[in-house]
């Protein structure tokens, strides 16, 4: 029997002329792990919305066909119905906490259905252990780090002890161990407890290796479901090692390091050169620089540049100090001590973009950037379009667009002011492969152009392909700094490339390098 | 059911999961009524002894508290506002009594005056302003900003959700709703700050004024009810309100409509200057609200999470900042100067009792204190 059927189901939401998935039949089957993937708006969430019927309940629009849920169709129950058999999970941990006590929200859903005290207690007890938060049951959500919020939350879809938990993108806002912590905890939720996982993610690296079975979403519409190395093997947001595997004509393509690794062997390849974006002079300096907050010291004593023609990658985990740091280079962040030395303007791309945009239409977005500056340039207004993949969604709002999208608009809104240096936070949260290229191919034009950059990225990925310098930020203070190659290097959490062919970084580099051999 | 919490069961030997936790020191956590007494303490202490050194006294001891007690930043960040706005609001109240109150020998300062329509009250504005007025009226200013300072205090270093736990089940939901809607107060000043920065940052911090306004708050207002759609959705999917209303939910409804009616008969009855009647009305409008919130919480389903049980030392904390107000009143009947007569000194007076009866309302911060200091 299937825990979760779709049959022939059809999503359009208010006000929007095209469905968001359509005519989707689709089995999950009891026990297993469901990978969702597909690229931004391809209709992920809505997918998994519909599951606990929070498609249609709370988003209202018109929905054709069936969702059956354990055998209730979702058409008449609601998710509150739905809460003792089916477990959900935002991308986003702060916004699902209800309680200000981590043990007062895992009991939360046990409350509402009515559990007698002692089995409310013993829930309690059992999801906190599962997930590996019991010592976190006095603590309020807001002062735990990423993966631990995430964690607790997903405790508090567990508790109810039900047959199925779904995630939207639970890792996408978290460090690689934070991220490695979430799906350590699922992947054992369903191999011990048989609970059936539906998980929607981008970054593959570590949720390809735990699927049992991928559905690929393209437009709203299943296009492919099944093995997920068959599919994956073609997949342009697949894991590097995928497209590494792919690249060599390995075969089975790897899904994980490991198994790249085995491939591997004792294949040479010519040495990558060394990257090419040496900085010129110093755009933005600082030295000595502390930051204290709430009477927390966030690092002390740092010392950071970003040359011209430079992008460098500042690495560390949740709460490191990464984004403290970038607002001190942009003038946000009062700090303790130290001096911060700026030779041209410098932008900062915040991490949630919504805080950045306002107006009516993407075009009037990037305009308002030039009208406080004091300009009026349509030309570079349509080279930032084009630049970023905009030119298409120029005419629509914002706050419309997917948020891969919308990130392209705030750097866009940002880049077109032509400043010095761009400090970018994040930039590739929760973003599909086609965001994250686009992303990628606009640092590398500006830094070509003399520009300098700094982005604090917890995706050592992206730190492998863009970065010429890399800065790892821990314990308030900077670890390690060097050239990205030798810094990355001897990290745990190295990109999956250099871990298979070492000295290379990305695919890119050993395609380019074969493409030497060859010749 | 029970088979997987069976199995769940097995897990309990295998944590191994690493740990990444944020450093900071945790607040020692007071019991909730612990907090309910101190603030129930503070607002008595306030009414007792309203001389203006005390309520100072007792606005640094609310300040200190949110300083040492608060785990909620946000909340916290709320205090100084909300002080604020009371004293902003004293202020206004202060200038308007001024302007519309007359008496006392000591005149100030004399204004042009006129008298508002009839329709307005038909009172004079302007005129003398006496220093007795101003006086009296900055004295009960202060005490309404001590008030204020009080319950932002509370507000900061209060656990809603504990609170909320100790309320008749029969307001577990109403709570539970007030409870989520303040924790919308932190999210919303870091949305502004957000915001704020966001504007800067993108003209290479640049200062920007224009179009400031429509900048801040279309995002602001977006970013709340992105968070508030998103909480929703999470409460719905844990089973909130899954429980349609049963017979008793819906009779225990009617039987409050009715002591609502009842109570209103009884505010048009005092109006009507029949106190009898309304005495009666009020009497049985209030038993029919209670007997419907005793009937809707024993119908209320399931058990709830054990409630924290109060230590030796909440004991102790609700031991001392109850003997505040108990030792004010002791000094009160024995002639101390708690209160400050504006007709009979210049001055405010400061009893050397007072002070220290009203530093016992800052026990709860002495663990805290300590444990910064390393002793505990």
């Amino acid at each position: 029997m299937s825990a979760i059927s779709y049959r022939g189901v059809t999503v359009a939401y208010p006000d929007q002329a095209h469905a968001a998935i359509a005519e989707i039949d689709l089995e999950v089957r009891r026990g297993e792990v469901l990978l969702v993937v597909g690229g931004s708006a391809s209709g992920k969430s809505t997918l998994l919305r519909c599951a606990n019927g929070l498609v249609p309940h709370t988003t209202g629009g018109r929905m054709a066909g069936d969702v059956v849920t354990f055998g209730r169709s979702v058409r008449e129950a609601r998710p509150r119905d739905l809460a003792d058999v089916i477990g959900f999970v935002h991308q986003d941990p702060e916004s699902q906490f209800v309680t200000d006590r981590v043990e007062a929200d895992v009991a939360f859903v046990l409350e509402n259905l009515g559990a007698d005290q002692a089995t409310l207690r013993r829930r309690v007890e059992e999801a906190l252990d599962a997930l590996g938060v019991a010592h976190l049951r006095d603590r309020p959500p807001a002062e735990l780090s990423g993966g631990e919020r995430q964690r607790c939350a997903i405790a508090g879809a567990l508790a109810a002890a039900p047959e199925a938990l779904v995630l939207d993108e639970p890792t996408s806002q978290l460090d690689p161990q934070g991220a490695e912590d979430v799906l350590a905890a699922v992947a054992r939720l369903n191999a011990d407890l048989g609970t059936t996982i539906v998980l929607a993610e981008h970054r593959l690296e570590r949720a390809a290796g735990m699927a049992d079975r991928v559905a690929l979403l393209e437009g709203g519409r299943l296009t492919a479901e099944g093995d997920v190395r068959e599919l994956l093997s073609g997949y342009a947001g697949a894991a590097p090692v995928t497209h590494l595997g792919r690249l060599l004509g390995w075969t089975p393509t790897p899904l994980t390091v490991r198994e790249a690794r085995a491939h591997a062997g004792d294949l040479t390849l010519p040495a990558p050169p060394p990257r090419t974006g040496t900085a010129g002079d110093d755009l933005v300096t600082a030295k000595g620089l502390s930051v204290r907050l709430g009477g927390r010291e966030i690092f002390r004593d740092v010392d950071v540049r970003v040359g011209e023609g430079e992008i460098v990658a500042l690495l560390g985990r949740n709460g490191a100090g990464k984004t403290t740091l970038l607002r001190a280079l942009a003038e946000l962040q009062r700090t303790e001590r130290g001096v911060v030395t700026r030779a041209g303007r410098v932008a900062f791309v915040p991490q949630d973009p919504s805080s950045l945009l306002f107006a009516t239409t993407v075009r009037a977005e990037l305009r308002e950037t030039l009208r406080l500056l004091g300009r009026d340039d349509p030309a570079a207004i349509a080279r930032a379009l084009d630049r970023l993949g905009l030119s298409a969604v120029a005419e629509r709002h914002p706050r419309s667009l997917s948020g891969g999208e919308r990130q392209r608009v705030a750097v866009a809104a940002v880049a077109v002011g032509e400043p010095e240096v761009l400090l970018l936070d994040e930039p590739t949260r929760g973003i599909d492969a086609d965001s994250r290229d686009r992303l990628e191919a606009a640092l590398r034009a500006h830094a070509a152009e003399g520009g300098g950059a700094m982005v604090a990225t917890h995706d050592v990925e992206l730190a492998a392909r863009i970065a010429d310098r890399v800065i790892v930020l821990g314990a308030g203070e900077v670890l390690a700094e060097g050239p990205a190659r030798d810094v990355l290097a001897g990290s745990l959490f190295a990109p999956q490339v250099l871990r298979v062919l070492p000295p290379f970084l990305s695919v890119d580099e050993v395609a380019a390098a074969r493409g030497r051999g060859q010749a | 059911m029970c088979a997987r919490s069976d199995q769940t069961s097995r897990l309990h030997a295998r944590r191994t999961l690493p740990e990444v936790t944020v450093p900071g020191s945790a607040p020692v956590r007071h019991h909730t009524i612990v907090w309910l007494v101190w603030a129930v303490s503070a607002v008595a202490a306030l009414q007792l002894a309203s001389s203006p050194f005390t309520v100072l006294l007792v606005i640094g001891v609310s300040t200190l508290l949110v300083e040492t007690c608060a785990e909620h930043r946000g909340l916290a960040k709320a205090f100084p506002i909300l002080v604020g706005a009371a004293a902003a609001f004293s202020l206004l109240r202060v200038a308007l009594t001024a302007l519309t109150t007359h008496g006392g020998p000591d005149v100030l300062v004399r204004l042009p005056s006129f008298r508002l329509p009839v329709l307005l009250g038909g009172f004079s504005v302007g005129g003398t302003i006496e220093r007795a007025v101003v006086m009296r009226s900055i004295a009960e200013g202060l005490v309404v900003v001590g008030v204020i300072a009080t319950l932002a205090a509370f507000n900061a270093v209060v656990s809603h959700h504990e609170l909320l736990r100790l309320l008749p089940r029969a307001f577990h939901e109403l709570g539970l709703v007030i409870s989520v809607a303040l924790a919308f107060v932190p999210s919303t000043l870091a949305a502004v700050t957000a915001v704020r920065e966001a504007d800067r940052a993108r003209t290479g911090s640049s200062a920007v004024h224009k179009r400031r306004v429509l900048r801040t708050v279309g995002p602001v207002l977006e970013t709340g009810l992105e968070r508030a759609l998103l909480l929703a959705e999470s409460m719905e999917s844990r089973g909130f309100a899954r429980r349609a209303p049963g017979r008793v939910e819906r009779r225990a409804g009617a039987l409050s409509i009715t002591g609502l009616l009842l109570l209103s008969g009884a505010f048009a009855g005092l109006l009507a200057r029949r106190p009898s009647l309304a005495a009666a009305l009020a009497a049985t409008g209030g038993c029919a609200l209670t007997i419907a919130v005793i009937m809707v919480s024993r119908a209320a389903r399931g058990g709830r999470l054990r409630t924290t049980p109060m230590s030796g030392r909440d004991r102790a904390m609700v031991a001392v900042t109850v003997a505040a107000p108990l030792l004010l009143a002791w000094l009160a009947t024995a002639g101390a100067p708690l209160r400050w007569d504006v007709h009979a000194s210049a001055f405010p007076p400061l009893s050397a009792a007072a002070a220290p009866v009203i530093l016992l309302l800052a026990a709860p911060a002495v663990p805290m204190l300590l444990r910064r200091e390393g002793r505990v």
